[in-house]
């Protein structure tokens, strides 16, 4: 990857767990800073340069969530949560509370590593972006795709359900609408999410895709193969006020 | 002994309610026994129902011990006396003209007259009846005679109608009294029978005889403390569960730092069976406290989700049903339950099926596999949380604590729904879950 080392602040009251970690993602190419609570994580955010935050939910004094809020009020500063199960309310509240990502423990080394990546692309490609940026939630023909809970509806209301690599597949389709996609560029955004064992090819993502949104999955009217080598998502893409879903 | 008095005559005890119950219902029937026998008299003959038949009796005796020189004079003075028996002396030869006729009225007549004396029938007029008297020494006289009234049958009378009534309605109010005395025991063991460990029954009411009283009170006392204990244990497992992920945490990164990766793939599938048992417990747990709220839902795609999942493990797995169809679940614990169930099906069969079927009101999720099956006297206990179906391995090739299936099932049954295990020709399980449709669905073509 072309980009500098990355400076990362590891907020986790595990002594242990949090060495580990630090010595994990500094064999992999990023600056691990660490902070055992809150107040530390303050000091060390005035002192140094923080392109990402990996902050555990379980913390003494002041908990995860609160200081996620905290920080998000006064910074763009990517988060990524460590949350201690991964219940929905756990999944809903970090994600309302403005963190990008999260990951239940005990979670795969490999996964953390790959979303952080992820989620810093995402932070540059999205400064660059669409009128989409900072959205939480965008619209197309009816669809309406959510972000921070990361679910799509369709135009009758129903919760369409996804894997993590076909939404963010389909998130970034809809951040780029009118663009024609290289096949590589779609990987290099989406390979945040399911890394590992299970990695699908591009094209497979996009035929599962095209079968839940596309009215008929053969003749694809949506997401359109472009013959020189990519994808191109057609419908006009608009961002939406947040609001409750029922 | 007075203690044993006293508590007997407490009337909060059930002996007391009992003892008052017995003493109340003799009481009751005693008066109306009393009562009947007061109305009735029937030892007594009422003097004012008596229609003068006791006079008339004596008069008659009267005339039958005169000498006969002297009956002419004193038939003429009781002529006087008392007109209203037109008493008169007969010519011989009448009685064998009317013979000894019998009437029921005369019976009284009779009894009073005594024995020498005869009477026989003569007539009716406007409001009473000519009657033939023989006296001792065979000399006739007749007389004016109303007869006896009172032939009414003894119930029929409004008295003994009313009496019988209350017979009836006292006895069936101490039936009654003794049901009500004793519906609390019955209703107990109904409550010791349905008392389940979720906890939604409510406590037994506290209220009929002291005895009744308190054995409710110990009853729900004694519930109260085995719902603690389980309490107790549950939040015991789910910290134990919980607390275990730091170490599985800390043990998965170290083993990034392990160099030989042979080693290293044996370390993180232990790390991942941990995991996915940590997993099924709290969820296990989870299940009977917290339900996610319902939303509508494409089901079939959520199915073909599984599928895929299931299909990019490397199990043959297929869908069959239609592309979309919406319904109204909990998306996040469907999909759990489903994928408990398809992760038994994969484990024990080569090809799995998933089937969508659509009713008029209902839903029904098949998943097939091609396994050994489950023989039907095993079913009921497959369901039974910590069984495993795989009893004859050991615990090294066993994947879970045997939590899906009962997982799957609470799930299902939150939904309102049923599961059920049914066989599959030629051999393999079926295991069907069926829904209730709560909302319109929009069904669009493929």
């Amino acid at each position: 990857m072309a980009m500098a080392a990355p400076n990362i602040l590891v907020v986790e009251d595990d002594r242990e767990t949090r060495a580990l970690i630090a010595k994990y993602l500094s064999a992999n190419g990023c600056n691990v800073m660490t902070a055992t609570d809150g107040q530390a994580m303050v000091r060390a955010m005035t002192d140094h340069q923080v392109d990402l935050l990996i902050l555990d939910v379980m913390l003494p004094g002041e908990d995860g969530l609160s200081l996620c809020r905290k920080v998000r009020a006064e910074s763009q500063t990517p988060i990524i949560m460590l949350t201690a199960r991964g219940e929905d309310v756990d999944r809903i509240l970090g994600l309302e509370m403005g963190a990008d990502d999260y990951l239940a423990k005990p979670f795969n080394p490999r996964e953390l590593l790959a979303r952080i990546n992820a989620v810093l692309r995402r932070q540059s490609a999205a400064l660059t972006a669409s009128a989409a940026h900072g959205a939480t939630a965008l619209t197309f023909l009816g669809w309406r795709i959510d972000f921070r809970l990361r679910e799509l509806r369709n135009p009758a209301g129903a919760r369409v359900a996804m894997t993590g690599a076909e939404f963010d597949l389909l998130r970034t389709f809809c951040e780029r609408p009118g663009r024609v996609l290289s096949r590589e560029s779609l990987l290099d955004f989406t390979q945040g999410r399911n890394a590992g064992s299970f990695e699908r090819s591009i094209d497979v993502l996009v035929s599962r895709i095209r079968r839940k949104i596309e009215t008929d999955p053969q003749d694809a009217t949506m997401i359109k193969t472009v013959r020189s080598g990519g994808y191109i998502f057609t419908p006009t893409v608009e961002a939406v006020a947040p609001a409750k879903n029922t | 002994m007075t203690m044993k008095l006293s508590g007997f005559l407490n009337l909060r005890r059930i002996s007391g309610q009992m003892a008052a119950l017995v003493v109340t219902s003799v009481v009751a029937l005693h008066l109306i026994v009393t009562a009947a026998f007061l109305i009735h008299r029937p030892d007594q003959i009422d003097p004012l129902v008596d229609h003068g038949h006791s006079q008339l009796a004596a008069t008659i005796q009267l005339i039958g011990t005169a000498p006969a020189a002297e009956r002419p004079r004193l038939l003429a003075d009781i002529a006087r006396a008392f007109p209203q028996f037109g008493i008169e002396s007969l010519p011989p030869g009448q009685a064998s003209a009317h013979g000894p006729g019998i009437h029921p009225g005369l019976g009284s007549l009779r009894r009073r007259l005594g024995p020498g004396y005869r009477t026989f029938w003569l007539g009716a007029e406007a409001d009473s009846y000519k009657v033939g008297i023989v006296l001792p020494d065979g000399m006739m006289v007749s007389a004016r005679f109303i007869p006896d009234q009172r032939q009414r049958s003894l119930w029929t009378t409004p008295w003994m109608t009313t009496l019988l009534f209350a017979v009836i309605s006292v006895s069936l109010l101490g039936l009654w009294a003794a049901r009500a005395l004793t519906a609390p025991l019955s209703s107990f063991a109904k409550a010791a029978e349905s008392f389940s460990l979720n906890g939604a029954a409510a406590p037994l009411p506290e209220r009929g005889p002291e005895e009744i009283r308190s054995v409710a009170r110990a009853l729900n006392r004694m519930r109260e403390r085995i719902t603690n204990l389980i309490d107790d244990r549950t939040k015991m497992l789910a910290a134990i569960s919980h607390d275990l992920r730091t170490p599985i945490t800390r043990m998965r990164l170290r083993s990034e730092f392990i160099e030989d990766e042979a080693h290293r793939q044996h370390m993180l599938g232990d790390l991942d069976q941990m995991r996915s048992m940590l997993e099924s417990v709290l969820s296990f747990l989870r299940n009977d406290r917290k339900l996610e709220s319902m939303t509508l839902v494409d089901i079939a795609s959520a199915l073909q989700l599984i599928t895929d999942q299931f299909t990019d493990m490397g199990h043959k797995i297929v869908y069959d049903g239609p592309e979309h169809f919406m319904a109204t679940v909990r998306p996040d614990d469907l999909h759990r339950g489903i994928t408990n169930l398809v992760e038994n099906a994969v484990r024990f069969g080569a090809e799995t099926t998933i089937r969508l079927g659509v009713g008029a009101d209902h839903l029904t999720i098949e998943v097939e596999d091609d396994g050994p099956g489950i023989s039907d006297e095993r079913k009921n206990v497959m369901l039974e949380p910590f069984v495993r179906g795989d009893d004859a391995r050991n615990m090294d090739e066993a994947k879970g604590f045997g939590l899906g299936l009962s997982i799957a099932r609470s799930i299902v049954l939150a939904h309102g729904g049923e599961l059920s295990l049914k066989d599959r020709q030629p051999h393999g399980l079926i295991v069907r879950v069926q829904l209730p449709v709560r909302e319109l669905r929009l069904q669009s073509a493929a």
